[in-house]
């Protein structure tokens, strides 16, 4: 029986904008959850970073709302809000008391209809202020904190879209100008560019009727630019490739990557397996040898990135205990790679078990189940998904494990950065 | 741009609001003192049952510091009916995360997990509680472990300068002064009969409560639980009562000198207050207005205003004992003067002239408002009913909260932020690059400036 069933009814407003509604009503609080089909990999050579500075700017008013106004009242109504921009996409979200929902309503609808007549030379040089000071934040005064630059540019060659990071580099977000902030807009900040989700206490004819007075009047866009660059890739990387830093960091890691089926593909489900199997829990392999048995690294960490242009990416790392050197941890690390070709039905139980109770713990938020219904919308045009995910899940069999492992886990598709602490190599 | 067919300028006026109770929490008391909560919340399947530990880091000696924090860790090094890998192996194959984690004010073990293996995971999670055996092995690599994370800690400019804050700030054998997970030459001096005894002493019935919230059978609950912890017997016997200090009276800046930084980590703080202060409520709401939200007067002013930040926040860590007040931001090289500057206008302006009857009127409405949307998991639930036992609270704590909220005066706003907010006793920590930013800093005149070197 499917561990979750959870209601969505979906509509199409006349200009292109999805529309998913879920009804629940066990607290008194709605989330609103966009999902715009834009992110670092719609970014033009020179301008890497701009998407998310583009988010930035999203709240810093629009025509009918005053700079800091849009803060001010998801607040003072109780609400929280944020946004995050990613590879594929950008998402703004607030969740609020349930009276307040035609509030958030509004303030969405007036930045994807209004956002331009607000922008100014002034909020420009104020957010790409704060955007330089999260890049130092996060990248450049953080032990390991550049480490997806080297790693990107290591798995996706320079013409693909992935290459560079969401953040993107100084010179370029300095760079950005309010021309550049139209232009984006225009092409990207379209109904026909976005999935809007409502989830929470509400009435569906109600919210459907807010939606299309709020959102109706938007002009559906045109058809979006392809991509920048080339979005193909081999679905290998062919070598090892390879990258040691130096750096202020106190211990020794090793990040390690492979090219992996997209997010939209059947094969990707392997690749959830095969890293819950390696590295979630104590009972997984990673843990298991590397920090209980040979005591060689004080944490692992695995992850299979849900991407979708080309390729996805398949991510682990260790951290080593002082004195273990990169050449072990590589090693270590290897074998468990090779290993991963015998796996135990009682194994991939485990996982996906574990898998199960953290996809339930997942959705529990109104404000994230609004988010993974938004994706799977966008993603596959099917929200409801989100309820036979798990089933998928358990489908794979060690046999497919087997095939994914020999597939890309091996030598021959994988990049290696280890960094070291300065004045110890 | 199309223009609005209707007029888009003023805010939807909001619908009828709809009533939110806190769930209904059943309480009892098992005949060996543990204090037994359970909450129905059966929207999901699952389930978080938290036992909560009288056994914070407040109460162990300076001399084994982190010992509360490492006998924690080590629970997962196995039990008399387990080795630490087939503990793992128990708990994963029914899909339920056991997680330990201690603060100052207790040791607190969760499990998550679907509601039809709570049986199960509840059976788990005494045994790993109570009948650990800290093999040596495994005590020593959890040991090692955790003196790996202290290296980490003293790299990492955050870590760095709440580390440095916290020490400034407190006098001498005020345990907070110290990082709450101890040092490298306490955790080097423990062993797994420190641990031992350590789990005597505190690990005790009587003085421990269990929160389970989920999609359950209360009934059978009971029976479970008396099955799985009746046999668990003891008391904690109170500690002695050590005075939160400060180690300076007067403003002070303290660099932490870390040559070639492209951002200065910023704290500015002093001794605060309990969680059982009467002016809780109050505090809530200053520090709202203060720095506690994404439209306080800090975050404006040197994030929306100046660019200087990504985020600054202010922060009353609220403690059984009273735990510090403080700022902290991560600010450009160039402008870590003025960023100090910015914060320690607002925080003077506030204290001195007091909050606007609007500016109390939002904050109160954003705390108010936002209450039930951090009530939504289970696991959420289970800590604010975890608070109740941690701190004592009455039992309508969360029934009367937002009434109690509501009914916070401009008046006593403005007076609790005098009593509780200090400018003039601030210690300024700031990790970066003494070269670039001590002159500066000089300049403001805020108290003696002194330079130290990265440990």
């Amino acid at each position: 029986m499917a561990v979750l069933s959870i209601p969505v009814e979906r509509y199409e407003l006349a200009n292109g904008l999805r529309v998913s509604l879920s009804v629940d009503k066990t607290t008194p609080v709605v989330a609103v959850n966009l999902w715009y089909g834009v992110g670092s990999r719609n970014e033009r050579e020179g301008r890497t970073g701009f998407a998310h500075l583009f988010e930035h700017m999203m709240f810093q008013g629009s025509e009918h709302v005053a700079k800091n106004r849009h803060f001010e009242l998801v607040e003072r109504a109780g609400g929280s809000l944020n946004a995050s921009t990613w590879f594929d996409r950008t998402n703004y979200f607030e969740t609020v008391p349930s009276h307040h929902l035609e509030l958030a309503l509004w303030l969405e609808s007036d930045r994807m209809g209004w956002m331009l007549p607000a922008m100014t030379q002034e909020k420009l040089d104020n957010q790409r202020d704060v955007v330089m000071n999260e890049r130092r934040q996060r990248y450049d005064n953080q032990p390991y904190g550049d480490w997806d630059e080297y790693m990107q540019a290591m798995v996706f060659p320079d013409t693909h879209p992935y290459h560079h990071t969401v953040i993107g580099s100084m010179d370029d977000i300095a760079a950005a100008t309010l021309e550049d902030i139209g232009d984006f807009f225009e092409t990207f900040y379209i109904p026909n560019n976005a999935v809007l989700t409502v989830c929470g206490d509400f009435d569906p004819e109600r919210a459907l009727g807010l939606v299309e007075r709020y959102f109706g009047e938007i002009p559906r866009g045109e058809d979006l630019p392809p991509l920048p660059g080339d979005p193909t890739l081999e679905p290998s990387i062919g070598r090892t490739v390879r990258k040691v830093v130096e750096a202020e960091v106190p211990l020794t890691r090793v990040y390690m990557a492979a090219r992996v089926p997209p997010y939209t593909d059947e094969g990707f489900y392997a690749a959830e397996v095969a890293a819950s199997v390696l590295g979630t829990g104590r009972a997984s392999r990673l843990y298991r040898s590397l920090v209980r048995d040979r005591r060689i690294a004080k944490d692992v960490v695995t992850f299979a990135f849900p991407l979708t242009t080309g390729s996805s990416m398949f991510m682990l790392w260790a951290t080593g205990l002082p004195s273990v050197t990169p050449d072990e941890l590589e090693t270590a690390l290897d074998e468990e790679l090779q290993d991963l070709v015998t796996v135990s039905e009682e194994e991939v139980a485990r996982a996906v078990a574990m898998t199960e109770t953290q996809f339930v713990r997942g959705v529990e938020q109104v404000g994230d189940r609004a988010d993974m219904l938004s994706m799977f919308d966008r993603y596959f045009d099917d929200p409801a998904r989100l309820n036979s995910e798990v089933d998928r899940l358990r489908a794979v069999s060690p046999g497919d494990l087997k095939l994914f492992t020999e597939a890309f886990l091996g030598t021959d598709n994988r990049a290696v950065l280890a960094y070291v602490p300065k004045g110890a190599a | 741009m199309k223009a609005a067919s209707f007029d888009r300028s003023e805010a939807p006026v909001p619908g009828p609001i709809r009533r939110f109770d806190f769930p209904r929490v059943t309480e009892s008391r098992m005949a060996n003192g543990l204090d037994l909560r359970i909450v129905r919340a059966a929207r999901f399947p699952i389930v978080t049952a938290m036992l909560i530990l009288d056994a914070g880091e407040w109460a162990v000696d300076s001399t084994q510091a982190g010992l509360a924090v490492l006998a924690g860790d080590a629970l997962e090094g196995g039990t008399a009916r387990r080795s630490a890998t087939e503990l793992a192996e128990a708990l994963e194959g029914i899909g339920a995360g056991l997680g330990v984690t201690t603060g100052w004010d207790a040791t607190t073990v969760t499990v998550s997990c679907l509601a039809e293996r709570l049986g199960e995971a509840l059976a788990l999670m005494a045994e790993v509680v109570l009948e650990p055996t800290f093999p040596a092995e495994e005590f020593d690599r959890v040991r090692d472990q955790r003196l790996a994370a202290i290296q980490q800690r003293a790299m990492n400019p955050s870590t760095v300068a709440g580390d440095h804050a916290a020490r400034f700030i407190h006098a001498d054998g005020v345990p907070f002064g110290r990082p709450v997970a101890g040092t490298e030459e306490t955790i080097e001096s423990l062993s797994g009969d420190d641990a031992r005894s350590w789990l005597g002493e505190r690990y005790c019935p009587g003085g421990s409560g269990l929160v389970i919230v989920g999609d359950i059978d209360g009934g059978e609950l009971e029976t479970l639980v008396e099955g799985c912890f009746g046999a668990w017997s003891g008391t904690v016997e109170p500690s002695d009562p050590v005075a939160v200090t400060p180690r300076h009276e007067r403003r002070r800046v303290e660099i932490v000198h870390r040559p070639g930084a492209v951002q200065s980590e910023v704290r500015m703080g002093h001794v605060g207050v309990s969680k059982v202060t009467p002016d809780y409520f109050s505090l809530l709401v200053y520090n709202t207005i203060l720095g506690g939200s994404f439209t306080s007067r800090l975050n404006l002013n040197l994030r929306e205003k100046h660019g200087f930040t990504y985020g600054v926040r202010s922060h009353f860590g609220f403690r059984r004992n009273a735990g510090p007040f403080g700022i902290s931001m991560a600010v450009e090289t160039a402008v870590t003067a003025d960023a100090v500057r910015e914060a320690m206008f607002e925080v003077e302006t506030l204290v001195n002239d007091g909050a606007s009857a609007d500016e109390v009127d939002a904050a109160r409405d954003y705390i108010v408002g936002i209450f039930p949307l951090r009530l939504e998991t289970t696991s959420q639930l289970a800590s604010r009913v975890g608070e109740l036992i941690i701190y004592g609270l009455p039992d309508d704590y969360h029934a009367t909260y937002r009434d109690r909220l509501r009914a916070v005066t401009q008046k006593e706003t403005t007076e609790a932020g005098r009593r509780h907010v200090r400018p003039e006793e601030m210690s300024i920590v700031v990790v970066g690059d003494a070269d670039e930013i001590r002159a500066p800093l000089e300049a403001l005149e805020l108290g003696p400036v002194e330079v130290h070197e990265l440990a």
